[in-house]
């Protein structure tokens, strides 16, 4: 009776581990599904992507969510994209002329791009997308106000502008919200939320959506490539694999583990802790790219904050290199200077405030609080757990206000409350958020009234100068005094520099990462 | 017994109406809205307020409470503002993997405790008995999430013997799906093990020392036959309720492991419609989860029925 007992136990323990052994092979036929390009070196026929969330719609036009906009980077093209330099260069357009007075731009479009239905790209596709850009896109509204495109003829469009601006093209090559262009048909059908149907001219093209599991794209075969050579978003592009599946893993810890079993090719927003760990294996590659800015935003209109003189002294003793340090962990993944703008991009970069940046004077900040009649009032920094660095940028500064001797406290929500509250001036004063980069300085979120509630006149001001420089060389100039004047201002302060992270394994040829990483011109290794 | 069923089954339209007034004021009563949620962080507020329209929430509360409540009873939950689909669909096109995942973990759970705690009961006092329910105790404090962690990196991730995350339906073939739930099923099963374990071994502690079991090995039956089928079965009462407990908590409770396996089950489901205030699906999903609550404790009540007569006679 005892030994059935006991036997029976034990033949349980068997099932067990023949079940795990059974996963072993499995796991191995898996590896050698797919047919491969000929040549010494046998090739995948697809590429797994793990993504940190699912998107709420591919349209890029509707959207500002980075998941979305590098899913349908593949899907849709653009006249103008940008080059490893964030220069604009033509992408379905072939060349644009520009008036004189700088208001009407003539663009050639390319002949004989097909969409992914099989038609041929007009005039009339391309007119009709961008229209509707100019008036869904948030960002195109307020920085190309009541601009139109025409069809000239065939394989021409106009367009026309209002006023005439200095960074047409590269407003047209942005990422966030970016023109899309599809089938005229298929604009004319979109509701308020958005297209119904994702057909573009990229090198791969939609065919699946599986709600909270993957988007799965498939090679365009009829894809017509630039013969210019590849570069961030431009130049030839080319689809090795049949299929490209972005997984939706929330969860970092699988993202991670994902990478390491090969389970995913590719898996994007890398935790910065986990930077050290991935570096050292063998068998992963860590990409580290500009990721943005980190900024902490004061309250203008309400509350202590609305004093200039507080704002001054609080920014006089905060020291950002410690809160950079806390908040990245990884000297290599972050960086100090004081510009708004991406440093490397050299067009905008300056230092600009650098007196008051970084100073971490407490003393100073101390007398310039009592000099301000600062009376132990509380200060409300406003955060969420939802976006680490962000929480842990708040909790340093926290502290370094007490030692300035401000009486402070610390609200944490979720993502979507903090969303709530940081639209309600009576309830913070001051919150830290990460951002990407921006093309150009009217682009910030710094200076977006909208935003975080910055309204100045000499700042708008300095903004519409700059727009309307005659030469890059003005702008520059005018952008220098823009970013000082911030630093005088101060509706915000900017902390430090950050990189991103993207793990890959091994196993990949020809892979980049400009912003995002490039699916196209990608092999990867059987 | 059939007048019986049914009053069961209108007491539990009060449960289920209190359950939907609490679900949707908790829910719209949260900050934080979709609209917001869903333009993302660079909206401004004239866009969001804009959104809020077109979704219907600039509606007085009660109002939108009467147009929720009046849609479900024609069994219409709604429309997710995330998801390009209505909430029915999303909820049926979840549920298979919670159910399948949910299925394996109880057996994992059923396979471990029944004769683990048979056996401890069985040697009472020992050795054996003091270390099983000493394991037991482990596997009770083990938090999912953990044991979860734990076999990724050690099965997954250290073997490569089963795959670290993701999720292939039965259509894709037997071993195709359930590769992908061993790991995950361990994991929740595990902590329903032990409750089992621990509960199967006191229920039939009491049994054991009953005078019928005396008596029928004083009659010389066979001493499995005594275990099995006079011990069991009397001991089985307890046992099955703490089995359907558990079912109900492995259906409603999978949302930690889904989410760290990335299974697209109802756990995962709720918890990005939470991040995404997707309200249609919070509000359907839980109404849902709690008809699936009330219809197990229903069954298990009925059940008793059929395991003890006695049960039944008494609520004639």
């Amino acid at each position: 009776m005892k030994s059935k007992k006991i036997s029976l136990v034990l033949a349980l323990f068997v099932v067990v581990i023949a079940l795990m052994g059974c996963g072993n092979k499995a796991d191995k036929n898996s590896k050698s599904e797919g047919p491969g390009d000929a040549g010494n070196t046998e090739y995948k026929s697809e590429i797994n992507v793990a993504v940190t969330a699912q998107p709420p719609t591919l349209d890029p036009s509707m959207t500002v969510s980075q998941v979305a906009l590098n899913i349908a980077g593949n899907v849709f093209e653009t006249l103008y994209t940008l080059n490893a330099n964030y220069e604009p260069v033509p992408m379905l357009a072939e060349s644009v002329e520009v008036s004189e007075d700088g208001k009407i731009y003539t663009f050639k479009l390319r002949e004989g791009v097909k969409f992914h239905n099989g038609e041929e790209m007009t005039a009339e596709d391309v007119v009709a997308s961008m229209n509707r850009w100019v008036t869904t896109s948030s960002r195109a509204k307020s920085l190309l106000t009541n601009a139109e495109f025409t069809v000239q003829d065939p394989t021409t469009v106009v367009l026309t502008l209002e006023k005439a601006t200095s960074d047409v093209l590269i407003i047209l090559a942005t990422k966030a919200q970016f023109p899309a262009i599809m089938p005229a048909d298929i604009v004319a059908a979109a509701s308020a939320e958005g297209v119904n149907e994702y057909i573009g001219t990229g090198p791969f093209q939609f065919e699946e959506w599986k709600q909270d599991q993957y988007i799965h794209l498939v090679k365009n075969e009829e894809y017509q490539a630039v013969e210019a050579e590849a570069s961030g978003l431009s130049g030839k592009k080319e689809a090795f694999v049949e299929d490209v599946y972005y997984h939706f893993v929330t969860d970092h810890s699988t993202r991670i583990a994902g990478i390491q079993t090969g389970q995913y090719d590719i898996a994007e927003s890398i935790p910065l802790e986990s930077y050290e760990q991935l570096n050292s294996s063998n068998d992963v590659k860590v990409h580290s790219y500009d990721g943005g800015a980190l900024t902490a935003f004061y309250n203008t209109n309400e509350g202590l904050l609305s004093n200039v003189k507080i704002r001054e002294a609080i920014t006089t003793g905060l020291k950002m290199d410690e809160i950079l340090l806390a908040s990245f962990a990884d000297a290599d993944l972050f960086s100090l200077n004081p510009g708004y703008m991406n440093p490397n991009q050299t067009q905008w970069a300056t230092n600009a405030g650098e007196g008051i940046y970084n100073a971490g004077d407490v003393e100073k900040a101390k007398q310039l609080l009592q000099d301000a009649g600062y009376n132990g009032e509380e200060v409300t920094l406003l955060t969420t757990k939802d976006y680490g660095e962000m929480y842990t940028a708040t909790i340093v500064i926290q502290e370094q206000l007490r030692q300035m001797g401000v009486n402070v406290k610390v609200e944490n929500f979720d993502f979507p409350t903090f969303l709530e509250r940081k639209n309600d001036f009576a309830k913070w004063d001051i919150f830290v958020a990460s951002t990407g980069y921006q093309l150009t300085p009217p682009q910030l979120l710094a200076v977006t009234p909208d935003w975080a509630g910055t309204k100045d006149p000499k700042i708008t001001e300095l903004l519409t100068a700059i727009r309307s420089a005659e030469s890059p060389e003005v702008a520059q100039a005018k952008w220098d005094e823009l970013q000082g004047y911030l630093y005088e201002y101060l509706p915000s302060s900017v902390i430090g520099h950050y990189k991103s992270l993207i793990a890959s394994t091994n196993e990949l040829e020809g892979f980049t990462v400009f912003e995002a990483p490039i699916i196209w011109n990608t092999k990867v290794i059987k | 017994m059939i007048i019986y069923i049914l009053k069961r089954i209108l007491s539990l339209i009060p449960v289920l109406f209190v359950v939907s007034i609490a679900i949707f004021f908790i829910i719209h009563l949260t900050p934080g809205d979709p609209a917001a949620t869903i333009l993302g962080i660079e909206a401004t507020q004239e866009q969001i307020a804009e959104l809020n329209e077109q979704m219907g929430l600039n509606l007085p509360l009660y109002q939108q409470y009467i147009q929720w409540v009046s849609g479900v009873l024609q069994g219409d939950f709604g429309q997710s503002y995330f998801m390009k689909e209505s909430v029915t669909e999303a909820i049926w096109s979840h549920l298979g993997p919670t159910a399948s995942l949910a299925i394996l973990a109880e057996i994992v759970a059923l396979v471990i405790a029944i004769p683990i705690g048979i056996f401890a009961a069985y040697r009472r006092g020992t050795m054996v008995d003091q270390s099983l329910m000493g394991v037991s105790l482990i596997g009770m404090a083990v938090p999912s999430f953990l044991l979860a962690l734990l076999l990724m990196l050690f099965v997954g991730v250290y073997l490569q013997w089963l795959p670290v995350a993701g999720y292939k339906p039965l259509s894709k073939g037997l071993w195709e799906h359930f590769q992908y739930l061993i790991l995950p099923a361990i994991s929740l099963g595990a902590i329903q093990a032990a409750l089992v374990a621990r509960m199967t071994r006191a229920s039939m502690l009491e049994v054991l020392d009953a005078n019928f079991i005396k008596t029928a090995r004083s009659k010389g039956v066979y001493e499995y036959k005594v275990v099995l089928k006079h011990a069991l079965r009397n001991a089985f009462l307890p046992i099955l309720t703490v089995i359907g407990q558990s079912f109900g908590t492995l259906v409603t409770g999978a949302v930690v492991v889904e989410t760290i396996f990335n299974i697209p089950g109802l756990g995962q489901l709720i918890i990005n419609s939470i991040v995404r205030r997707d309200f249609a699906v919070i509000q359907g999903v839980v109404l849902f989860v709690s008809l699936i609550y009330v219809t197990i404790n229903l069954v298990i009540d009925l059940l008793y029925g059929i395991v003890d007569p006695r049960v039944r006679l008494e609520r004639k």
